[in-house]
């Protein structure tokens, strides 16, 4: 394999050795992490909500900074693909197996154990949304909103390979093609594996739960976990190495179009006045405390501090995995856009969808158990949060199809995340070659699942939470200087171009 | 054929000659929307009217007024064109049948092409300009019909048609590749001959050639 490079025998390495280690000590694993996680919480909170906020008020700045006219590619390139394709493809973007775990999970939990007041009242229903369209709102679309627009303005418009140390130049000059640039690749496949494995993990854990609500006799045991992640495992490799690259599109086309089937479905079965209700209302209290929410970790309250720190930050830490991953597919279909348009696009049309996702399915939880007074919280406290999807569709019509469907869903998601993910950690460790040879995707495939695993065996749904926090906050650093990095190259550029212009004027 | 068969990017032929199928739209009465390969003009027809056709190994056709054969052992080089005929595309790729792209780098598996896309070795078939000999011609489906011949015709270009981009005294044009760069301005224009600075003479055909001159500005503009 002469494609090979340092990066990909270091990262494999390191992620061998993880895996050996909660393969060999699961107990340990997870003390060790658990200690490293609640370190970052208690003493690095502030810093994951700083990095959060800064880097989406960079990107709403870029939108109305001079900087905005500048061009994702050459100055006269057309956007490569049409508006409404590139909405498609950024919505497509932010679907996945977290919103179908968390939809309607999240509102429904911060309503049973809510981040200010008592459980289960009004304003227990109202927060309970409001911090799900933080969580799923501008934030993490702003991070990877620059992170994008970093990978794409240095690709499309300087040349460079589509790697996270590329977007570097502008600070390091050639020093990243040297040590210093592995080591930026690196801490970015490590985020990504980790970050990829966390929603592994969260699919394998909602397949079973689905699988044991809808049958009782399959039992929601790790061992039924780890069947699922195999198998899963041998289909999307089977699929990479035969070249399904057709069947593999063809499947997350159709798995958008399912998921928002199954949302309409939600929203019209239900109590649709209702939920639209919900989702404005929500809409325009999350846009009136944005900045509080953004910032607040209550050093004197400490039910929310805690509370935050059990979500918010390992929210906004697996969405800092998760940026190199989405960023790089976010970038590729972008090419030819400002980046002003490239901003808006990417913070709005996925927000949008998140929120609207959010306030159906989440609504439809919150609705059942306030207003029909459905004891959802018991069946939730007895069978898992992974169950909380399933126990909402069995108060609707046809809920065995409808349940079966969700699950078909997780699992083509869980497939296809994971082929797309082997590819992009194959693209950063060969150079950011667009065809990685098969064997590096293999490994990857191997080693993300196995990571999930671990995690899982070693301590299940938090296990999962802990190693995005942790594989993260390397990351946050690299993103902070990402912004310095695109900062410096956007005033160099806007300095060229007025010299430009004064030249022309001179000979005029 | 029926329209259930029809698929974006299959090669047909139609009146004849060969066309390429870059969309299907089944509500409209004229459903199969065609571009001629030869011209790259665009026609509208229904599936009945069209024949499919499967380009293989050592097929030759007219493809924007140049002629190409087909290699399937002959590695791309930089700047080739290539026909993907097996399509496979990776997560980051958009591309679909028969889609013909310009290399722009080669690497160990497959090609890179100007847009962006990973194609492996296995996916493409190269064209490889002229018609050589021995090579079967596809672009007529019966050739005895046929009133022009099956040379390759550079010269059969419509001479308007480059009308509404003539170049004005004044543009500045960049040359694009080469080892340095070159930026020069449009001093003359004598018929289909453009002269510019720094004894550049230049067809019209050439200048216009995007992939080789890149229009930057006009100085007369304000």
């Amino acid at each position: 394999m002469k494609k090979v490079t340092i990066v990909f025998t270091i990262s494999i390495i390191i992620a061998v050795l993880f895996i050996l280690w909660g393969a060999l000590a699961p107990n340990n694993l997870a003390s060790v992490t658990g200690n490293i996680q609640t370190f970052l919480q208690t003493n690095f909170g502030w810093f994951y909500l700083l990095v959060a906020s800064v880097i989406l008020l960079l990107a709403i700045y870029l939108i109305f900074s001079k900087y905005g006219n500048i061009k994702l590619g050459r100055d006269d390139e057309k956007p490569e693909y049409d508006l409404i394709s590139w909405f498609a493809m950024l919505f497509s973007a932010g679907m996945g197996i977290g919103i179908v775990f968390y939809g309607v999970a999240e509102p429904l939990q911060d309503y049973m154990a809510p981040p200010y007041g008592d459980p289960g009242t009004k304003q227990a229903a109202n927060d309970a949304m409001r911090y799900s369209f933080l969580h799923w709102g501008l934030h993490p679309w702003g991070i990877y909103a620059v992170m994008a627009l970093a990978l794409a303005y240095f690709k499309f418009r300087k040349g460079a390979p589509g790697l996270i140390s590329a977007t570097f130049y502008p600070l390091l000059g050639d020093r990243v093609k040297g040590w210093i640039g592995n080591l930026i690749d690196i801490i970015a496949v490590f985020a990504t594996i980790f970050g990829v494995a966390t929603s592994l993990g969260l699919g394998a854990v909602q397949i079973n739960g689905g699988l044991h609500f809808i049958f009782p006799t399959i039992p929601k045991t790790i061992v039924i976990q780890s069947i699922i992640i195999a198998i899963v495992t041998v289909l999307f490799i089977l699929s990479s190495i035969s070249g399904l690259g057709r069947g593999i599109k063809w499947l997350s086309n159709s798995n958008v179009i399912v998921a928002i089937i199954l949302m309409l479905f939600l929203l019209f079965a239900g109590n649709t006045g209702f939920l639209l209700d919900y989702f404005t209302t929500t809409l325009g209290s999350y846009i009136q405390k944005l900045p509080e929410m953004s910032l607040n970790i209550s050093p004197f309250d400490e039910q929310h501090s805690k509370w935050m720190q059990s979500w918010t930050l390992f929210y906004w830490a697996w969405w800092i995995a998760w940026a190199p991953f989405v960023g790089t597919f976010i970038a590729r279909v972008s090419r030819g856009r400002t980046i002003r348009e490239f901003i808006i696009g990417v913070l709005i049309v996925p927000t949008i969808f998140c929120t609207l996702w959010f306030s159906i399915f989440g609504g439809s939880g919150i609705y059942l158990e306030r207003i029909m007074h459905v004891n959802l919280g018991d069946v939730i406290n007895t069978k898992g949060i992974e169950v909380s999807l399933f126990a909402v569709l069995a108060h609707f019509p046809w809920s065995t199809f409808t349940s079966i469907l969700a699950i078909i869903l997780i699992s083509t998601f869980f497939i296809t995340s994971a082929d797309s993910a082997t590819f992009v950690l194959g693209m950063q460790t060969t150079n950011g070659s667009l065809n990685p040879p098969n064997i590096t995707k293999i490994v990857w495939g191997i080693l993300v699942s196995a990571a999930a695993l671990v995690l899982l065996w070693s301590g299940g749904l938090t296990a999962l939470q802990t190693a995005s926090i942790i594989a993260a906050f390397p990351f946050a650093f690299i993103l902070i200087f990402m912004m310095f990095s695109l900062i410096k190259s956007f005033k160099e550029e806007i300095k060229i171009r007025k010299r430009i212009e004064r030249k022309t004027k001179q000979v005029q | 054929m029926k329209l259930y068969q029809v698929r974006k990017g299959q090669f047909v032929y139609f009146n004849n000659e060969l066309h390429k199928v870059y969309s299907v739209k089944p509500v409209y009465k004229q459903s199969i929307h065609l571009i001629k390969l030869k011209d790259l003009t665009q026609h509208l027809t229904t599936a009945s009217k069209i024949e499919l056709y499967k380009p293989k190994q050592l097929d030759s056709f007219i493809f924007n007024h140049k002629a190409y054969t087909l290699h399937q052992d002959k590695k791309a080089g930089e700047g080739d064109y290539i026909l993907i005929t097996n399509p496979s595309p990776d997560y980051l790729d958009h591309y679909s049948l028969h889609e013909i792209e310009i290399v722009s780098s080669v690497e160990t598996k497959g090609v890179i092409t100007t847009k962006f896309n990973g194609v492996k070795h296995s996916e493409y078939l190269l064209m490889v300009p002229g018609r050589e000999n021995g090579s079967h011609p596809i672009d007529f489906l019966d050739k005895n019909i046929t009133d022009s011949g099956l040379t390759s015709n550079d010269s059969d270009q419509p001479a308007k048609s480059t009308q509404g981009e003539m170049p004005n005294i004044g543009d500045v044009y960049k040359k694009r590749g080469g080892n340095h760069s070159i930026e020069a301005m449009v001093v003359a224009i004598n018929g289909e001959t453009v002269f510019l600075g720094n004894n550049l003479e230049l067809s019209l055909n050439e200048l216009n050639d995007s992939e080789r001159w890149e229009f930057q500005y006009s100085l007369l503009e304000d």
